[in-house]
């Protein structure tokens, strides 16, 4: 607010009655601006009436905040002129423009006028102290730029009222505001003034507050309000209480338009515009007076062509070209239709339309109807047509004559046994055949029959059982195996154990229950030598290596090393072994531990033992299981029977040593044999079969054959493949590549599987138990990795007698033919080729 | 449909190669259900109706379509898919005689050997003695002089008083023994050692002069038979009294991988030899070297090759006999004789027909085969009760066989009257 103002206020604090204060202002002041009113005072004479009826308003007088507060609360007429102020202060300037263009010369005046009053502070302003204009000044500090055309427009509207009260006291607001328009038209046509030409603009920049849009209360404890242009402290007017406020109202005829500028503190009077421009507003008119609303209509754009366009420039390209994105995103529509993920709006209201109908159940209908006549027809049977008895007229031989009619009483009890349903009767004619009563009854239980009838169709089984066969090739086509059995061995008094071949494939070895050992001659089934070993013989090998002719024969819990004699095989050989095994080489190493030498004893051979072919012998402390050597042939392994963490004992025939290659019990040991190709240990228990690498001391895998109990184990010449047979008439074939579960389990038997042999060259195997078959099977393997084993059942050899149901003990296939030899419990070998 | 064919008739005319019993060359008209015995009837009546001299009617077979009329002819003709409507030439020829047996030789074990001469008959056992017997079953010496069994007997030469044989025995050994008749005392002259294995098998070869053991080491010696030639052996090898000579051999030859189950002599110079390695070899003895191979499927047991019809026939470990020809050099069976029911051990060739042999199987049977007769033998020569390991056609009028029934059985051929 500009300082003059304030200057003002001050003053008025002091002025009793508002008309004579107003005139004592105008008298003390005597600023040209007063002069200047006064002589403008002719042009207007609204504000009297206004000024007349804030005076009768007691209540508006007091200080300016509580004025403000008062307008806002209580009277209507204040507030919508604030509203109106707030709307349209532009116009409002609009209009001060005007109307400081009317009178040019005064404006400049009041100018120089300002100046003078901003220097000296407190004697200028009085017009506009006395105006309401201070009640809405707080809203005006907003509108900065407007700000001071309406003060001048203020003061010299104040100067018109003051003059008008002078001749008038009492008017309403709406002869006021008539008037207003009346002089708004009269100011109109004036107009293109540059405001800034009478250059106001220091007087703008006196008053203007620079603190900014910043909350006022800010400044409450200050005795400032803010900051003008220069950095100077805009003082706050003098605060006036009610008493002054009531005062000031009954003295100043324009409180009712004062209003307060809140950015300065100052009071404003409204100008002539204001107020007109409020009234526009609360008229609901179009604020600006200048704007025709109902100026003629020119319909620049119609359909009527013109010569020339009416816009200058030329259609822009995108009005005749296909737009990319629209097609793209079109497609995309389209597409989206297409595959069904959107519908069209006509497909959605189907829809709804479908849904709001009724549905109802078709009782009638069945969801097959369609394919149910043709496919699934099932025709009634058919009854017999009806025969000449049944003819209301039948021939006379139809009829029953004395005998069949005394047939037919006696079947009366048993009436399906007659010879027919009914009892053919002869009538002249058809119309003195009686109705038959029990027509309906019958009829019905046809259609009773019929509806309860299980009637199917009988579904024709289209797999012929050759399809579930797997594709396997044909056994002919995989010979040689063994087809029949070409020879028997006969000279055992027991059970046969166990056999095997020599490594030439020129003699046989068997070993029985009845306690000798015998070497055949393969190719005539001759025995040529009978060892009686004195004991059961449980396993016989023959020794792998080639410079030594030696048979290892398990008799209980020994495990004998035998010589079968000069007359088998090369005499030079035999010497050679019996050279060999003649002596013991020296212990020098005695460091046997005691869990060693406490299950395994070297014993000493006795000369008669040795006569009989004897070179070594060992007692364990339990029976033996099973016998394998090393394919060196240097050392032997032994399971032994119930021996827990001992059931396995490795000799060293070279050194007599012996050592228990295990520490912890792993289950029922059956069977252990050495791998054909690398330093493994194969350990068959009750359940699993585990493999162990000798040389690391470790354990390599664990097979999980899956069977209940294992009985034997044979490992492939290859050493990839191991075929576990077990006593629950299962074969198992590993690849031990592959996995730790079989390959293939065979089901070939119907009872327990005792013996499973490899042939050492032909792609042979062969299982063999309790039951009366041996069973021939091919098991090819290669050498791809890629490729699995080809396993064919080839043959079911019959076995021997069965014997306490044992049938075969053991099996070994020749070593040079494909032939199998297998021993017997009814204590025969029998050769297959 | 066999009634159908009954009724057929047949325009058939008649040949024969044996002269004395030639017929008019002229067409017949017969029943096609006319077994051999009705032909035999037809061709005795034809030829008694030519030439009245002759006295007795003579037994024929008949060849329809190169093979023997076993069955009825349609049924002959069908089997071999020949027409009926052309006219059928039937060669005749002389039935071979059925065998007679003549004795039964009791030996103390199985008689894995055996071979006759004129007069004498040689059997080895597997109780290590060799015998000798007479044709007419008289025994005239038990030679015990091997430690194992012996496995081939063979004679090499016999002269009136001296006969000279080799043996082969699973001792490694062969000997060469020399029979005094005179005194029947034998000296065994010359012991072969160079086996490392048992001898399986020997064979002499035709000019006498060497003989061929094959062994179980594979090999296959050659030897001199001579009995005291002191060029073969050295000096203080002879020294030795107790063990008579041990003599090396000639020649070994190596080829085989697997056991040598049998050798005969082609020639002077070649020896063909059979393996459980399914391979026949024929050897050149003087190079020492493979002359040709014949791979067969099946672990050989026996070899024979007969110089009349230039042909082998080879027993192996299933139930066949088979026929090659040598001089072919693709390995192709040219005939397989199926009638054993168990391994065929033994098959030896006749020495006077080209296309009869005899074979001994494991079965028990000894079958006499015509060649031309591949599912029928012309006789099974019954009466082992075990397997037959050995049997020999050396002198034509015996065929003789050895069996594990401790037993040689000895057959009496009679002489086909037409065949000089």
């Amino acid at each position: 607010m500009p300082p003059f103002r304030k200057g003002l206020l001050k003053r008025k604090i002091y002025s009793e009655d508002p008309k004579d204060s107003r005139n004592e202002a105008l008298s003390k002041n005597e600023s040209l601006e007063d002069s200047e009113d006064l002589i403008r005072g002719d042009l207007d004479d609204v504000n009297d009436a206004t000024d007349s009826e804030h005076e009768e308003d007691p209540n508006n007088a007091g200080s300016d905040n509580e004025i403000e507060k008062v307008m806002f609360g209580d009277d209507a007429d204040s507030t919508l002129g604030d509203e109106a102020d707030l709307e349209d202060s532009d116009q409002s300037s609009d209009l001060t423009d005007s109307e400081a263009d009317t009178e040019e010369n005064d404006s400049s005046d009041e100018n120089e006028v300002s100046e003078t009053t901003s220097d000296s502070e407190k004697s200028i302003d009085s017009g506009a102290e006395s105006g309401p204009s201070q009640a809405q000044s707080s809203d005006e500090a907003e509108k900065k730029s407007a700000n001071q055309k309406q003060q001048k427009l203020t003061t010299k509207s104040l100067k018109k009222k003051q003059l008008q009260t002078q001749k008038e006291t009492k008017s309403s607001v709406d002869i006021l505001a008539d008037k207003i328009k009346n002089s708004s038209v009269s100011i109109q046509p004036v107009e293109q003034k540059d405001e800034y030409s009478s250059g106001d603009t220091s007087d703008e920049e006196d008053r203007r507050n620079t603190t900014g849009e910043v909350p006022r209360w800010w400044y409450d404890e200050y005795p400032h309000v803010g900051y003008d242009l220069d950095g100077r402290r805009i003082i706050k007017p003098p605060q006036r209480d009610q008493i002054d406020e009531f005062l000031k109202r009954c003295e100043d005829p324009d409180f009712w338009r004062t209003v307060k500028d809140p950015s300065t503190g100052q009071d404003v009077k409204l100008s002539k515009e204001d107020l007109e421009l409020i009234h526009r507003l609360r008229e609901g008119h179009v604020p600006n007076s200048s704007h025709d609303e109902y100026q003629p209509w020119i319909e620049w754009f119609s359909r009527s062509v013109l010569a020339t366009p009416v816009r200058a420039f030329p259609d822009h390209k995108r009005s005749f070209l296909p737009s990319r994105s629209e097609q793209l995103q079109v497609a995309k529509i389209v597409h989206a239709l297409k595959m069904g993920w959107t519908k069209t709006r006509k497909q959605l209201a189907e829809e709804r339309k479908k849904k709001r109908e009724k549905q109802f159940y078709n009782l009638w209908g069945s969801e097959t109807e369609a394919v149910r006549g043709i496919q699934r027809h099932i025709p009634a049977p058919r009854r017999p047509l009806p025969a000449h008895a049944e003819s209301y007229r039948p021939p006379p031989e139809y009829l029953l004559d004395a005998r069949e009619m005394k047939e037919w009483n006696k079947l009366s009890e048993t009436p399906w046994l007659r010879k027919y349903t009914f009892l053919p009767t002869q009538h002249h004619n058809l119309r003195s055949v009686a109705a038959y009563s029990r027509y309906t009854r019958e009829r019905f239980l046809r259609c009773l029959d019929l509806y309860l009838a299980p009637r199917a169709i009988k579904m024709r089984l289209t797999i012929s059982p050759s399809d579930l066969v797997p594709q396997l090739p044909s056994p002919r086509d995989l010979q040689p195996f063994p087809t029949r059995e070409a020879l028997q061995f006969r000279g055992h008094a027991g059970p046969v154990r166990a056999l095997q071949p020599d490594p030439s494939g020129q003699y046989l070895v068997t070993g029985s229950d009845d306690g000798t050992l015998k070497v055949w001659e393969i190719s005539t089934g001759r025995c040529l030598r009978t060892i009686s070993l004195g004991g059961r013989v449980s396993r016989v090998l023959w020794s792998p290596a080639a410079g030594l002719s030696l048979v290892a024969a398990a008799v209980g819990p020994r495990l004998l090393l035998l010589n079968p004699g000069a007359d088998i095989g090369a005499h030079r050989i035999a010497a050679r072994t019996d050279e060999l095994l003649e002596e013991p080489p020296p212990r020098r190493d005695q460091a046997e531990d005691e869990r060693t030498a406490s299950c395994v004893e070297w014993q000493k051979v006795a000369p008669e033992e040795w006569a009989r072919g004897v070179r070594i012998a060992v007692k364990h402390f339990k029976d033996i299981v099973h016998v394998a050597w090393h394919g060196r042939g240097d050392y032997i392994c032994v399971t032994l029977s119930d021996a827990a963490s001992r059931s396995v004992v490795v000799h060293q025939v070279s050194r007599r040593r012996s050592q228990l290659p295990f520490r912890r019990n792993k289950g029922l040991v059956q069977a252990a044999l050495f791998h054909p190709a690398r330093p493994w240990l194969l350990v068959a228990s009750q359940r699993a079969v585990r493999i162990y690498d000798l040389v690391r001391q470790e354990l390599l895998r664990k097979l999980q054959p899956g069977a209940q109990w294992n009985s034997t184990l044979a490992a492939h010449p290859s050493g990839d493949h191991l075929l576990v047979g077990s006593y629950d008439s299962k074969c198992m074939w590993f690849d031990l590549e592959l996995s730790a579960r079989p390959y293939q389990t065979l089901r070939l038997h119907g009872r327990a599987v005792r013996a499973v042999a490899f042939h050492p060259r032909y792609p042979l195997f062969a299982s063999g138990g309790d039951d009366r078959y041996i069973v021939v099977s091919h098991g090819m393997v290669y050498n791809d990795l890629l490729q699995n084993p080809l396993i064919v059942p080839l043959k079911q050899l019959p076995g021997g007698e069965p014997r306490d149901s044992l049938v075969t003990l053991d099996l070994c296939f020749h070593p040079t033919q494909p032939w199998l030899l297998a021993a017997c419990a009814d204590s025969t070998v029998r050769l297959y080729s | 449909m066999s009634k159908e064919i009954a009724e057929v008739q047949l325009q058939v005319r008649f040949v024969t190669k044996q002269e004395q019993y030639a017929v008019p060359d002229s067409p017949y008209a017969i029943q096609s259900n006319f077994q051999s015995t009705e032909l035999n009837t037809l061709i005795n009546a034809l030829l008694k109706e030519n030439n009245v001299s002759s006295q007795k009617s003579v037994e024929f077979d008949f060849l329809v379509c190169g093979e023997l009329l076993c069955t009825s002819l349609s049924e002959h003709l069908q089997e071999k898919g020949a027409s009926t409507e052309e006219t059928l030439e039937i060669e005749y020829i002389e039935r071979f005689p059925a065998p007679s047996p003549q004795d039964c030789l009791m030996h103390d074990d199985w008689v894995s050997a055996v071979q006759t001469n004129k007069n004498w008959i040689l059997s080895g056992s597997y109780d290590n003695s060799i015998h000798i017997w007479s044709t007419k079953g008289q025994h005239k010496l038990a030679i015990p002089g091997h430690t194992s069994p012996v496995k081939a007997v063979a004679w090499v030469s016999f002269n009136e008083d001296q006969g000279v044989f080799v043996s082969g025995s699973h001792d490694q050994s062969a000997m060469l023994w020399v029979w005094n008749v005179k005194n029947n005392s034998v000296d065994c002259v010359v012991t072969c050692r160079s086996h490392e294995k048992g001898v399986e098998c020997l064979a002499v070869s035709a000019d006498t002069l060497r003989f061929a053991t094959g062994s179980w080491d594979t090999n296959i010696s050659l030897w001199s038979t001579s009995p005291s030639d002191e060029e073969n052996v050295p000096a203080k090898k002879r020294s030795k009294p107790d063990h008579g000579n041990t003599r090396n051999p000639l020649v070994t030859l190596k080829g085989h991988r697997e056991a040598v189950s049998a050798v005969q002599w082609l020639d002077f110079n070649t020896v063909i030899s059979s393996g459980w390695d399914h391979l026949l070899k024929l050897w050149d003895c003087e190079l020492g070297g493979i002359k040709q191979e014949i791979a067969t499927n099946r672990a050989l047991l026996d070899v024979d090759w007969s110089p009349l019809s230039n042909s082998i026939i080879t027993a192996s470990a299933d139930r066949y006999i088979r026929l090659y020809d040598p001089r072919s050099t693709d390995s192709i069976v040219k005939t397989t004789f199926t009638s054993h029911t168990g391994w065929v051990q033994s098959v030896r060739w006749s020495k006077t027909r080209d296309t009869l042999f005899l074979s001994a199987g494991y079965d028990g049977q000894v079958k006499l085969w015509e060649t031309r007769s591949p599912r029928t033998p012309l006789y099974d020569l019954s009466g082992h009760e075990d397997k037959v390991l050995c049997c020999d056609w050396s002198n034509p009028s015996l065929l003789v066989s050895g069996s594990c029934d401790n037993t040689l059985r000895i057959f009496k051929a009679k002489n086909a009257v037409g065949n000089a």
